[in-house]
């Protein structure tokens, strides 16, 4: 029996190396470890052998299949190396994309949220955050916002039960710090305004705004037009020229409007600076000596300047985005190209 | 305000072309939006800002720009003859409502002769977008754009009782106005009265009985003061608007109200001739406060960040027309002018110097120094999460807070109490704040489907507002909320990922939940240290009827406050092991009511140190599993710290694994 395991072993190396096709191979495959192969009827015969035997053929037998299998392989992965020769007939299309796995993207007013976050942290400006249901007081009274201001009305501001509205402006947040912090403060404070606006191209209900404040001893307008100047051009870029015009807010005097020159026309006129070669950003100005009382500052120890802008009006202006109302849709097509 | 080019120069002489004129006016803060040529002139559309109703004449705008180029300004002159005869024999003014009406003037010019007014008058309110009607009108707004206080002729002859009363109005008094709409008046309105009844609601517009035509001879000249607040709130409850009335609600002038009143007097006379009765009836309450301001330069310096002399302020206040009382070395006491209403504080007068000395002559420069920022661990968790799902494939989403009562019928996870209501909502079925984000990511998802997009992975990170029960204030709960479109393991691997990397101590454990959105039992309460962090599901059938969804969809809302608190940003390195690990794969048969957790804990309960993992790869059901039981697969993997385990070690630790299981659970390997 032993002899005759050695026989095949070597009649199986004959029939590999005869082997001239894929084919020819799988014939030998078959012949040796079929399931009705050579060594199969070896290891069904085992039990008839006498006990002290069985063991060691069936070892050898397991032995002879395993390397009959490997020279199959070996034979086989030869043939495959041969066939592949430069000049055969497949070529791999090097021109043929790569393949793609699906990744999310940040909606665009969290990224610009996040990049203008990231400008202010470079100047030493914290994070804050207050709530969008509010009282009257933050959003209006400590604002200096008298009584019958026009901006109190309901088609203003949107008001709930219980004398509470939604925050038209995220200038609470600057009352609500320095309700409980002393200065200096530097803070910039992005989130969530609602205004009962009719929705069209221009206009949303709700929207985002950024409100920045900085108040210590001895801060400026000349400050104020620094750290405006340093962060628009960190946003729109070096090359811009800016505009600071007198305007007016409740909270801030002296107040002011930041127009950068249009980023679509270069300032030589168009549709989106309404033929005027800038365009707005931002409004500020230097605190209200009135919020400084109302949040109980010493207005002549203290000074300071506060700024808002409009998050969805910047993106628009970098992307060249004309209808505000895509930021809400959600639609997969908008969303991923950003 | 429109403003021509042409007839400003009437007050002031400049010599800025219409491109300069409108930078520097711009630069002042009357912000120039458009310049329209016509004919030989030029309209500029001025946007005046709501303190400045000063600028609503041609006079205050002119006043700037004589400001600004150091020029005089031109008052026109304001004298005429009179009859003899005295007004106050004419008629009488009675004021009922102080307080509305602080001041009223009339005055009465006989015999005038009605007819169009002459070409120049025409043409230059024509250019500001006036139509001409007859002389008297066409003077009483030519008076109005020059000096930004209102008029109004009656026909005096057509006044019962010849005489006027300035009162509140009766309740469903009706007043037909000069533009032929009918105003039904109630008595918070004030109005000007006859003898009989109102024939002008104060400062918005004039009634159609009492209104000049070609056969008035008589006038009587109305100029006032009306209270602006009162004028705002009848124009809203009206819906008039006119020229009138955006200038009473911003406050006129009070010294300019007889200056106006004798100037159409004046204009009257000459281009429609008449008789300006002698005197004035002014009924004048207000009182006369003067604003007197100190102003101290070295102030004025530190707030701009500028360094500029006394005389230079000095020069700048006197331009705007401010007069200088007093000075001192370091200060000036200044008295404001009646038409600067917005002026009463030292930092008033400050900003008049910043403006006319110009924002762009203030340097741009500072020396702040450095401040660190204070930690901020809320962002950056929120950061760290939105990568782990971005990088997972999932896009962010933005929706409205406000929604309708089918977004916000909700179980009570998050709360029982119902939602918050607001009064005034744009659209009367979008008066809620919402109290979940799921309802507003199934819509964006509806959305996405109708434009042919079907799997729509995304998220929200935001706010649900929800009502408290002892407190007025809302609780505002940041939610983060995940739709998936692969599966409900899928986005439990999500969470999975999210817990994980955030190193959060407490293990995340979910419990059946019951929640009519959700397939039955496919829908689970998520925990983390025994508070809710929130729950996950897949999408009922219903539910995805309901939408006409092509794809099941799973979704999880989480507490995001939570996940803040607990995440542990202070991970440390764990030290990389030496050994090679050695792992087995095993499949075993168990009763279907068996879960994955009974035998994971059950390999846990032994407690072999060398088990470094144990993961799981599928469930089978099928042919090849007896009926009513499923074939779970999984790996084993096992590691030591200080050596390469042996393979008998290892074969031995299965079998003491697989036989606890077949004690404990009864499942069997696989054969």
């Amino acid at each position: 029996m032993q002899k005759k395991l050695i026989e095949l072993q070597n009649q199986a190396k004959d029939d590999l190396a005869k082997a001239k096709s894929p084919d020819e191979i799988e014939r030998v495959r078959t012949k040796y470890l079929g399931r009705k192969g050579v060594i199969n009827e070896i290891i069904k015969a085992i039990p008839s052998l006498r006990p002290e035997q069985r063991s060691t053929i069936g070892k050898l037998a397991n032995k002879l299949k395993q390397e009959i299998s490997k020279w199959i392989e070996e034979t086989r992965e030869k043939f495959v190396v041969e066939e592949r020769v430069p000049g055969a007939e497949e070529m791999f299309d090097l021109s043929l994309p790569g393949k793609h796995k699906p990744y999310g993207h940040k909606h665009p007013i969290t990224q610009t949220i996040d990049e203008i976050k990231g400008i202010f942290s470079k100047l030493g400006f914290d994070i804050e955050y207050g709530p969008e249901v509010e009282l009257e007081y933050y959003n209006f009274d400590a604002l200096n916002i008298p009584p019958d201001h026009p901006s109190r009305e309901d088609f203003d501001t949107f008001y709930l039960d219980n004398k509470l509205l939604l925050r038209s402006q995220t200038s609470t947040v600057q009352i609500r710090v320095m309700k409980e912090k002393k200065p200096p403060i530097r803070m910039i404070a992005p989130g969530k305004v609602f205004r009962p606006d009719t929705v069209d191209a221009c206009h949303a209900s709700m929207f985002h705004q950024i409100e920045g404040l900085m108040v210590d001893k001895g801060v400026s307008f000349s400050d104020l037009k620094f750290i405006l100047t340093f962060f628009s051009k960190a946003y729109f870029g070096q090359d811009i020229k800016m505009r600071f015009r007198p305007s007016f807010f409740p909270f801030t005097e002296p107040s002011a409007e930041v127009d950068i020159s249009c980023s679509i026309c270069r300032g030589k006129g168009c549709s989106v600076c309404a033929y005027s070669g800038w365009v707005e950003v931002l409004g500020a100005g230097m605190v209200d000596p009135n919020v400084f009382e109302a949040v109980g500052y010493d207005a002549e120890k203290y000074a300071g300047f506060a700024f808002g802008l409009g998050v969805e009006r910047l993106a628009m202006l970098r992307y060249g985005i004309d209808d505000i109302r895509l930021f809400f849709e959600n639609d997969m097509r908008f969303l991923s190209q950003f | 305000m429109k403003v021509s080019y042409n007839w400003l120069k009437d007050y002031v002489k400049h010599n800025f072309s219409v491109k300069e004129l409108s930078e520097r006016l711009t630069n002042v803060g009357l912000v120039v939006d458009t310049t329209t040529p016509i004919d030989k002139d030029s309209c500029l559309d001025i946007e005046v800002t709501s303190n400045r109703p000063d600028c609503l004449g041609f006079i205050g705008i002119a006043r700037e720009v004589a400001a600004v180029a150091c020029n005089e300004l031109i008052i026109p002159d304001v004298d005429y003859a009179t009859i003899s005869e005295d007004v106050k024999d004419i008629t009488n003014v009675t004021v009922k409502d102080k307080e509305l009406c602080p001041r009223y003037t009339a005055r009465i010019i006989k015999n005038v002769s009605m007819g169009p007014s002459p070409e120049w008058l025409q043409k230059k309110i024509n250019t500001i977008g006036l139509r001409p009607v007859n002389n008297i009108v066409d003077i009483t707004n030519y008076v109005l754009m020059e000096s930004g206080q209102p008029l109004h002729a009656f026909d005096f002859d057509k006044l019962s009782g010849k005489k006027i009363t300035v009162r509140r109005a009766l309740n469903g008094e009706v007043m037909v106005a000069i533009d032929g709409s009918k105003c039904t008046l109630t008595p918070d309105m004030l109005v000007i009265a006859d003898s009989r009844k109102p024939v002008a609601i104060a400062g918005l517009m004039g009634g159609r009985d009492t209104e000049v035509s070609d056969t008035t001879k008589n006038i009587l000249l109305e100029s006032a003061f009306f209270e602006p607040g009162n004028v705002r709130r009848t124009s809203r409850k009206l819906g008039i608007r006119t020229d009138s009335s955006y200038r009473f609600e911003r406050r006129v002038d009070p010294e300019c109200v007889d200056w106006a009143s004798r100037r159409a007097a004046k204009l009257i006379q000459e281009i429609a001739g008449g008789e300006i009765a002698e005197g004035v009836i002014d009924r004048n309450y207000l009182k006369k406060e003067k604003t007197n301001v100190t102003l101290r330069i070295a102030r004025l310096n530190s707030l701009l960040g500028i360094h500029i002399e006394k005389d230079l302020v000095k020069d700048i206040m006197e331009r705007l027309q401010f007069k200088i009382i007093s000075e001192t070395k370091t200060s000036l006491k200044v008295n404001v002018p009646t038409f600067r209403g917005d002026v009463y504080r030292e930092i008033d007068l400050i900003e008049e110097v910043a403006r006319i000395h110009g924002y762009d002559n203030i340097p741009t420069k500072s020396n702040i120094g450095l401040k660190p920022i204070q930690e901020n661990k809320f962002d950056v968790v929120v950061e760290k999460v939105r990568n782990i799902i971005s990088g997972l494939g999932f896009s962010e989403v933005i929706t409205d807070s406000i929604v309708g009562n089918s977004q916000n019928q909700h179980d009570a996870i998050w709360s029982d109490n119902s939602s918050i209501k607001i009064v005034n909502p744009i659209r009367q079925d979008e008066n809620l704040l919402r109290k979940t984000l799921v309802h507003n990511l199934l819509r964006v998802k509806k959305h996405n489907q109708n434009y042919g997009i079907e799997k729509t992975q995304i998220y929200e990170l935001s706010k649900i507002y929800l009502p408290q029960k002892n407190d007025k204030i809302p609780e505002e709960k940041e939610c983060l909320c995940i739709l998936g479109e692969e599966g409900f393991l899928s986005l439990k691997g999500v969470v999975e990922a999210i817990h994980k990397h955030l190193n959060i101590e407490h293990k995340l454990e979910s419990t059946p939940y019951r929640f009519d959105l959700f397939r039955p039992g496919k829908s689970a309460k998520l925990k983390l240290g025994g508070k809710v962090l929130g729950y996950i599901g897949e999408l009922s059938s219903g539910t995805i009827k309901g939408h006409d969804f092509r794809s099941t969809p799973c979704i999880t809302e989480l507490n995001f406050n939570l996940l803040v608190d607990m995440a542990n940003l202070e991970s440390s390195f764990q030290k990389i092991p030496s050994f090679p690990t050695m792992m087995r794969d095993l499949a075993i048969v168990s009763d279907e009511k068996i879960t994955w957790n009974d035998i994971r804990g059950c390999i846990e309960s032994l407690k072999i140190d060398y088990v470094d993992g144990i993961e799981f790869f599928d469930v089978y059901r099928g042919k090849q599993v007896e009926q009513g039981k499923k074939s779970i697969a999984f790996r084993l993997i096992f590691r030591a710290d200080d050596r390469t385990l042996k393979s008998e070690e290892v074969d031995a630790l299965q079998e003491k694994i697989l036989e606890n299981l077949n004690k404990i659970l009864g499942v069997k390997l696989r054969t």
